[in-house]
Formats: structure tokens, C-alpha cells, sequence
């Protein structure tokens, strides 16, 4: 009974929240002030994304496996009428694959859209900008990651995606080179 | 082996069948003996007939004569009876000499001669009575009448030599014959005494032995006999002894019969006094049957709701994993508008607000779905709990209304096994009184039998008196069969 009573409350509490969300004045003081980020975790370690940096989040997606060489590539998606290329981010910051690594797809690129593959997403989070600092030498071992996000609790690297981008430009460079040199 | 009958019997048969041999052979002999004795006669009368026909025939001459010298006629009194008997003579000799051709012949010859000498006596004669002697003298002297008697004498004499000659063979015959006779009764008389010595003999060694040998048993049988009733008395002694144990005992299990048979009466009692309550008990059993099949009724209409509270609880779960999707999908288009916000600038901040919130309650609403899928689970683990206590409790109700049925079957079988019991102990009694009747009468035949068996106690008294007897008496039959066993 006092498990119900608990739920009653929480109703309560969202549903005053939600009200009150359309009560106060938006508080865009201090959105330039702030990060925020998309929190994962890959092999057991914690990563942020920063949800500037990505230009969509889906779930549940069918992907199509290719043939090819390049172990990273998961495959090909459909989202929204048009396909993707999906790499798995584990297999592209150089852990190996896990099950369930495609549950999550983060859209990454305007024109030449990718899916960025995940298996676990935590949650969102927004800090503020001082807690986030440059990467020390050890938290740099990965080269995409630069910064890091200090919570309550724990550590996160921040996973840059322009330079996981530019990384799978530049294979698919490499593999369009290789190709075209025979 | 040869019994003794068959042994005198064989031993008799040869005898008689040597007896008979020998006598067949005697008769034979003798029968040949007389026939030619016969023929010594027959032939000894051939020649007193043929000496009869020449003493006729000179009795007529004598006869003739004398008439003629004297004239008188007494003197023709031969010559009458030799006329009158001629004949017959002829006509014997001729019947004897039938078998005898030669002889036949001879008298065919000598008939015409006598028919001739008795006409020249007969003429002789008439002249003689005409008165002429002379003349008559003269036909005498002529000598015709002598030749014609010199012929039959020849004739007369060869008739008697042939036969002289049958009467030596006939003769040697009949001593033939008599010799065989002699022999015959002789040897065969000496080879049947021989043969029936012997027969005697081993006859009489055979029985001597075998008799021996059957009083030899008949001794060791009667010294076995003696001692068999030796024993049989020992025996008898013995058993009269235990006859009077048992017959004491019998008195006692005729008392322990008694009572038996009271207490069985007891028992039938008690037992229908069990049966009684035994059916008041089958009443009530039956009533908590009732009772428990009511409460089992109960109990599986519990189960059926706790089941049916188990299904809507999985069902609140699925509606959940809805609303778990529902928010997990409006916090990505949460984030997603937060995204879309960003990038309109300026004009999307205030989205970008209520994006925000939309995505804090799309996390709250996670969040609560999880506590609500683990309170849901807790449910449905009870509901799970509950079920199977439940049908613990089925099952116990169930096991109770086995064992309650079981019970009522129990008690139905201990009221038909009382009612068994019942009839059984009245079986008991009745037949323990007719075992206490039957072991009076058998105490009855006890006590006869142990008379008898005094009596055969004498009995076998008097069995070793006549085995003693026997003993004695096969020593002395031994004694007269084998007087040189008696060593």
C-alpha cells in the first residue's frame, strides 16, 4: 500500500511539474551557460555525446549487414525514407563489438548522414559549462576524445564526434583509394 | 525257476512217456508173437488134416479089405465113415490152403485120385457083395489101387513138406519175435528203472537243496520276526505309556477348549458392539467429507481469482512495457526537439524549453514505470505465492478428501471385517464346541486305542512265542533236509 501511495505522488509531482512548465517564464538566461549531453556506456564505461554535435537520436532500427572489409560498418538503415550508413561507436573507439550494440543510432553529418551505433543509453544531462574540462594526457588515450564532463559522481568522456567523423571520412578515403589504385 | 510241482511233474511225464514206449513196443512184439503163433497152428492143422485125409483113405482100404475076405458087413464101417468124411476133410484142407496157391494146386490134383481110390474100393466092394471074391481079390492084386495111393502119398507127403517148411520158418519167427519181446521188456524195464533212479536222484538233490535253502530264510525270516517283535512289544509298551499322556493332555485341551469357546462368545460380542460404533463413525467421517469437499469448492474458486489476478497483473505489465515505450520514445523525441531547437537558433529556444520538460517527464515517467513494473512483479510474485499455497491447499484439501473417502472405505471395510469378525467368532464358538464334542470323543478313542494297544502288546507277546516256535522248528525241518548241516 505505501508502494501506491508513492506512485500517487509521483503522478502528483509530474503532473505539477508539467503544469508549472507552461506557468513559468523560460529560462533562457542561462542556455548558453550550459552542455547538454547524451549519456552512454560501452564496455562498461561512460561516454557523453554532446547533442549539439548530432542532428538525431532513433532507436530500435533495422540494420541491413554489408559485405565488406571495414569492420566498423554495421550495415545500412532506413530513417526517414532515406539510408545510412550505420558504424558501430565501441568498434570505432576501438573496443570490440558488443550484443546489442545497434539498439541506439545518434545521427551524426548534414549532407552525408552516418548512424553512430550504441548499445546502452543512460540518459540525458545538462551541466554546466565549467564542469566540463580539457582531457589530461591518460583520459586522451582514445584520440576522439578531447574533454571531459564532471558530475556528482562520476567521470565522463566526451566523445567528439567531428573528429569520429573526419576518422571514418578518412577510411572511407583510404578504402575508395585502395579500390580505385588497381 | 522250476517250482517243485513242475520239477515231479517233468520227472513223472518221462516216466510215464518212457513207460508208454516201452509197452507200445512190448505190445507190438507180442502182437507179432501171436500172429505167428496163429500161423504155427494154422499150419499144425494143415497137416493134421492132410495126415486125417491118408488115415480116412486107409481106414477104407482096411475097411474094404475086411468086407471082402470076411463078407461081413460091420467091416464097411470105416470105409462108410472115410466115405462120409472125405469131403469134408478135402473141403477144411482146401478152406487152410486158401492163401496157398501151390497147395491149392496139390489138392486140385489130389482130389480126382481119392474120388478114383474110393470108386476101385466101391467096386471091389459090389463085386464083393454080388458075391464074385474073385474078382473082387482081383481089382485088390491089380495093384490100381496101390498106384493110385503111392500117388497120394507123394502127393499127401510133398503137401506135408511145404508145410514143414512154413512150420520152421514160422518157427524162427515166432522165436524172433520172442527174442524182441524179451529184449524189448528187459532193456526197456532196466532204462526206466535207470531213468526214474535218476530222476529220483536229482529230484530229490534239487528239493533237499532249494528246501534247504527256503528253511534257511524261513529261519533267518523267523529270527528277523522275533526280533521285529521284540521290538513291537518295546514299541507297544511305549506307545501305551504315551496313549495315557495322551490322553491327559486331550483332558486339558478339552478344558482349553471351553474355554475358547467362551471367550469366543466374548469376542462376537464385542466385536458387534465395535460394528455399532464402527457405522456411527462412518456417519460423521462422512459428514467431514461434506465439510472438506465444500471448503475444496472454496479453495479452487480462490485459485481460479488469484489465477485470473495473475493474468490482469501480466496484462497491467504489458499495458506498462506500452507506457515504458511511450516514454522512452516521446524522451527521444524529446531530445530530438531539443536538437531540432538548437538548431533553429533564437526562434526555437522556447521549444527547446518545453522539450526539455517533455523529455524530464518522458525520464520521470521511465522512472515510475519501473517502479511500477517492480511493484507489479512483487504482485505477481504474491499472486505466484499465493497460487501455489493455494494449490498446496488444494492438494492438502484434496489429499484430506482422499484420505476422508479412504477412511470412509476403511470404515466401511472395518464394519464389513466386524461383521466378518463377528460371524467368524460365532464360527469359533460354534466350532470349538463341536472341537471340545469332537475332542471328548477322540478322548474316548484315545483310551480304545490304548486298550488295543495293550492288547497288542499281549498279541506281540504271543507273535514272539510262535517266532521262537518258528525258529525252533525251521532248525529241525533243517536238520531233516541237511543232517549234515546242523553244524
Amino acid at each position: 500500500m505505501s508502494n501506491i501511495s508513492t506512485l500517487d505522488n509521483v503522478a502528483a509531482g509530474l503532473r505539477d511539474t508539467f503544469d508549472r512548465s507552461y506557468t513559468l517564464p523560460p529560462a533562457s538566461a542561462g542556455i548558453e551557460q550550459t552542455e547538454n549531453l547524451l549519456v552512454i556506456r560501452m564496455a562498461g564505461d561512460p561516454y557523453a555525446l554532446r547533442v549539439g554535435e548530432i542532428s538525431g537520436l532513433t532507436n530500435n532500427n533495422q540494420i541491413v549487414p554489408l559485405p565488406g572489409r571495414t569492420p566498423e560498418l554495421l550495415g545500412i538503415a532506413g530513417i526517414r525514407g532515406g539510408l545510412i550508413s550505420v558504424y558501430s561507436l565501441a568498434a570505432l573507439l576501438g573496443y570490440p563489438r558488443e550484443p546489442n550494440q545497434g539498439r541506439w543510432l545518434a545521427l551524426c553529418g548534414n549532407e552525408n548522414r552516418v548512424g553512430l551505433a550504441f548499445g546502452n543509453l543512460e540518459g540525458y544531462l545538462r551541466i554546466a559549462a565549467p564542469q566540463v574540462f580539457a582531457a589530461r594526457q591518460e583520459d586522451a588515450v582514445r584520440g576522439h576524445v578531447k574533454e571531459v564532463a564532471h558530475t556528482a559522481n562520476q567521470v565522463l568522456a566526451i566523445v567528439n564526434i567531428p573528429l569520429v567523423m573526419e576518422m571514418i571520412a578518412s577510411r572511407c578515403g583510404e578504402k575508395s583509394t585502395s579500390s580505385e589504385k588497381p | 525257476m522250476w517250482t517243485f510241482g513242475r520239477k515231479i511233474a517233468a520227472g513223472f511225464t518221462l516216466a510215464f512217456l518212457l513207460l508208454t514206449v516201452i509197452g507200445a513196443v512190448a505190445y507190438r512184439s507180442i502182437n507179432s508173437l501171436t500172429t505167428t503163433s496163429r500161423s504155427v497152428t494154422h499150419t499144425h492143422e494143415v497137416l493134421e488134416q492132410i495126415s486125417e485125409m491118408l488115415s480116412l483113405l486107409k481106414d477104407a482100404e482096411t475097411g474094404q479089405r475086411g468086407y471082402i475076405i470076411t463078407g461081413d458087413d460091420s467091416f464097411l464101417e470105416p470105409y462108410r465113415n472115410a466115405v462120409d468124411t472125405m469131403p469134408k476133410v478135402v473141403e477144411k484142407l482146401r478152406s487152410l490152403t486158401s492163401d496157398n496157391p501151390s497147395q491149392q494146386k496139390r489138392l486140385e490134383e489130389a482130389t480126382p485120385l481119392i474120388q478114383a481110390k474110393l470108386a476101385k474100393l466101391q467096386q471091389g466092394i459090389d463085386l464083393r457083395r454080388k458075391g464074385d471074391l474073385m474078382q473082387a481079390t482081383r481089382i485088390i492084386v491089380g495093384g490100381t489101387g496101390k498106384k493110385i495111393m503111392d500117388d497120394l502119398r507123394a502127393l499127401a507127403a510133398r503137401m506135408e513138406h511145404e508145410e514143414r517148411e512154413l512150420l520152421g520158418k514160422r518157427a524162427e519167427e515166432v522165436d524172433l519175435a520172442a527174442g524182441g519181446a524179451q529184449k524189448t521188456i528187459i532193456y526197456g524195464t532196466l532204462l526206466c528203472l535207470m531213468f526214474i533212479t535218476a530222476a529220483g536222484l536229482l529230484i530229490t538233490r534239487s528239493l533237499s537243496s532249494q528246501i534247504g535253502l527256503a528253511v534257511k530264510h524261513v529261519q533267518s525270516s523267523s529270527v528277523e520276526l522275533q526280533a521285529t517283535a521284540n521290538q513291537q512289544a518295546s514299541g507297544a509298551r511305549e506307545s501305551s505309556t504315551a496313549m495315557n499322556e495322551i490322553t491327559t493332555t486331550i483332558s486339558e485341551l478339552l478344558a482349553t477348549s471351553r474355554q475358547i469357546a467362551e471367550s469366543a462368545q466374548r469376542v462376537a460380542h464385542i466385536a458387534e458392539e465395535t460394528a455399532q460404533a464402527a457405522r456411527s463413525g462412518d456417519q460423521t467421517v462422512q459428514m467431514a467429507h461434506e465439510s472438506v469437499s465444500a471448503i475444496k469448492r472454496h479453495v479452487d474458486l480462490i485459485v481460479t481469482h488469484m489465477l485470473d489476478l495473475g493474468k490482469k497483473s501480466q496484462q497491467i505489465g504489458g499495458i506498462l512495457e506500452i507506457i515504458n515505450e511511450l516514454a522512452e520514445q516521446t524522451n527521444i523525441l524529446a531530445i530530438n526537439a531539443t536538437i531540432e531547437a538548437a538548431g533553429a537558433g533564437d526562434a526555437g529556444k522556447r521549444f527547446a524549453v518545453v522539450a526539455d520538460e517533455i523529455r524530464k517527464l518522458a525520464d520521470r515517467v521511465g522512472g515510475s514505470t519501473k517502479d511500477i513494473r517492480t511493484l507489479i512483479e512483487e504482485i505477481r510474485a504474491a499472486v505466484n505465492t499465493t497460487v501455489m499455497a493455494t494449490e498446496g491447499g488444494t492438494k492438502a484439501v484434496d489429499l484430506g478428501a482422499r484420505q476422508f473417502a479412504e477412511v470412509t472405505t476403511s470404515l466401511k471395510q472395518i464394519t464389513s471385517l466386524l461383521k466378518t469378525t463377528t460371524e467368524a467368532a460365532r464360527e469359533i464358538e460354534l466350532s470349538t464346541k463341536q472341537q471340545s464334542r469332537a475332542v471328548e470323543q477322540v478322548n474316548v478313542a484315545i483310551s480304545d486305542v490304548a486298550r488295543a494297544t495293550r492288547e497288542t502288546e499281549a498279541g506281540l507277546s504271543q507273535t514272539l512265542q510262535t517266532a521262537t516256535q518258528l525258529t525252533g522248528l525251521s532248525r529241525d525241518l533243517t536238520l531233516l533236509i541237511q543232517p549234515t548241516a546242523s553244524a
